[in-house]
């Protein structure tokens, strides 16, 4: 395979390889994600969501690519930019761990849909 | 000729109430309450329906919404329903549809545990939400355990476009208050008529990326296709259908989808101001590679059809961001002028940079309303719904459950806030 996913949610590490673990909340996820696409990880999957709820969610994957030669900056402005506004969502919130389970759930359900968007040319 | 020629006679509906008969008297909404229940509990998915209705100015609130639906009924052309996904396939957007204005189906349902969306029928909530002015049927869907998310999903998509159907039918043999009609011919025919004006496009970005997350076209998961060019009146007879019940503030509901006012408003200026030439539907994906494609596929599109310039609309907030700006650089660099229509993420205070990605070029940006806008939410005296679904909004946050018991929340929890096809309340102004 070609490509790694980086995540906090245990329901993905139980059912996916090609994984690195964050210990850690969904901001940890994002600045792991950061750190490897300065090592020149390519993204593939966006790592903000497409709606606020799954914005406040407490889990978070991210589809990471090949590792090139340098850094990709489409990659590092669009990882930069999503830290910043998840920074600017979360400023003021609690984390939601009354729905922990739905969540893990979701970002599954999500991340497969992205998996199955093109996974060939990975 | 036409290509397509849409009569949508409008029935004024003034209140509606639950009963034994189907039926609008004298603008009065009557919907037969037990014959409802039994028809949507013909699928078999479904375990328990609660109907009840909630009327403009009522201390009523409704939560979690999952989609609003406008019941209408195919009086002539066409069929009746929403084709691909309640009837056979069928072309949208011809003949005569009529329309019980004024009137809403609205679904209520938890599909996952943090589900919010309120409409709120009195007061502070009822000025942000458009559908605080219609007469809402609710229609609480409790389905049978053990089913998928995906399939519990879809039972309580298409239990919504089904009452919505069998409600319509009340108005087939009714006279319409007023007829509204849209007609566009073929490019050719119309850029013919109207050589000097500037020929626009409307290309309307729709969530497509999963559970939750979904539109649909003729029943057509929009995930699955490239961009796709649709004829205005298909949109505003059915075709799309709205499976995104997640992002409450900026969703597209069907019913919205039914009432496109960026399609309104570009008819009202076909032929004076402008040629509108149609619809690209365009799909937001997750990978990056997957926003490239429409993007491009978008803007080749635009310019097949001899595009001057291509009014963008978004769903959702986040990754969609960078759809809609790879969408407007490029039609930009091609030579096509473009108008981005928006919400913001702007903080509490409305200050901070309002998207998750910027771009110089676009320049013409209109907002919907900023979706981080704190509101207060007095408590009702009756909840449609489910009342823990309120605790949704006031766990977000420290101080959001005040003492009076009303609710502070961000305009991100009510239906249709911030609408990026401007179907809702709130109005940008110059300063």
């Amino acid at each position: 395979m070609n490509y790694l996913i980086v995540t906090n949610n245990p329901a993905v590490t139980a059912s996916k390889a090609n994984m690195v673990f964050v210990e850690g909340s969904a901001a940890e996820t994002l600045i792991t994600v950061r750190d490897l696409v300065h090592e020149g990880y390519e993204l593939i999957s966006h790592p903000l969501a497409a709606s606020l709820r799954m914005l406040f969610s407490p889990f978070r994957s991210v589809i990471l690519g090949k590792k090139l030669a340098k850094v990709d900056d489409v990659s590092a402005v669009i990882i930069e930019d999503s830290i910043s506004k998840h920074q600017r969502h979360m400023e003021f919130r609690k984390p939601d761990s009354a729905h922990d389970e739905d969540y893990k759930m979701m970002d599954l359900i999500l991340l497969k849909a992205a998996l199955d968007e093109s996974p060939n040319l990975w | 000729m036409n290509v397509l020629k849409l009569e949508i006679g409008r029935i004024h509906i003034k209140d509606i109430q639950l009963g034994s008969e189907t039926s609008v008297k004298d603008g009065v909404l009557c919907v037969d309450k037990e014959g409802l229940i039994a028809f949507l509990k013909q699928d078999e998915r479904i375990k328990d329906i609660k109907l009840d209705v909630a009327k403009p100015g009522e201390k009523v609130r409704i939560i979690p919404v999952k989609d609003v639906i406008e019941p209408r009924v195919k009086v002539q052309g066409g069929i009746n329903g929403f084709p691909g996904i309640t009837a056979k396939q069928a072309q949208c957007g011809d003949g005569r549809t009529h329309v019980l204005y004024g009137a809403a189906i609205v679904t209520v349902g938890d599909i996952v545990g943090f589900q919010e969306g309120v409409i709120d029928m009195w007061g502070e909530g009822a000025r942000w939400t458009p559908f605080s002015k219609t007469y809402n049927l609710t229609v609480d869907i409790r389905v049978a355990e053990g089913l998928q998310p995906h399939i519990h999903e879809e039972t309580v998509r298409v239990a919504g476009l089904r009452a919505a159907e069998f409600v319509g039918l009340a108005g087939k043999d009714i006279t319409p208050d007023e007829v509204l009609t849209f007609e566009l011919g073929s490019i050719f025919a119309e850029t013919a008529q109207y050589p000097k004006l500037p020929r626009v496009v409307y290309a309307q970005m729709n969530i497509t990326q999963g559970l939750l997350h979904d539109t649909y076209i003729y029943g057509v998961n929009q995930a699955n296709i490239l961009p796709t060019l649709l004829h205005p009146n298909e949109e505003l007879d059915g075709a799309v259908v709205s499976g995104n019940c997640v992002a409450a503030c900026d969703k597209i509901t069907t019913y919205q989808h039914q009432n496109n006012s960026v399609i309104y408003d570009l008819y009202a200026q076909h032929g004076k101001e402008i040629n509108f030439l149609g619809v690209i539907m365009v799909p937001e994906h997750t990978t990056l590679a997957g926003k490239v494609r429409a993007s491009d596929y978008t803007v080749k599109l635009a310019t097949m059809l001899g595009a001057d310039a291509v009014i963008v609309s978004e769903e959702g907030y986040g990754n969609p961001d960078s759809d809609l700006l790879m969408i407007c650089k490029k039609c930009e660099k091609s030579g096509i002028k473009t108008v981005l229509i928006t919400d913001e993420c702007a903080g509490r205070d409305g200050m901070s940079q309002p998207l998750a990605d910027t771009a110089a070029e676009a320049v013409a940006v209109i907002s919907g309303g900023n979706v981080s806008h704190v509101v207060t939410l007095p408590p009702a005296d009756k909840v449609i719904g489910n009342k823990a679904a309120i605790s949704v909004l006031a766990g977000g946050w420290e101080g959001s459950l005040l003492e009076d018991g009303s609710l502070m929340c961000e305009l991100n929890a009510v239906i249709g806030a911030t609408s990026e096809i401007g179907f809702h309340n709130v109005t940008c102004r110059l300063y």
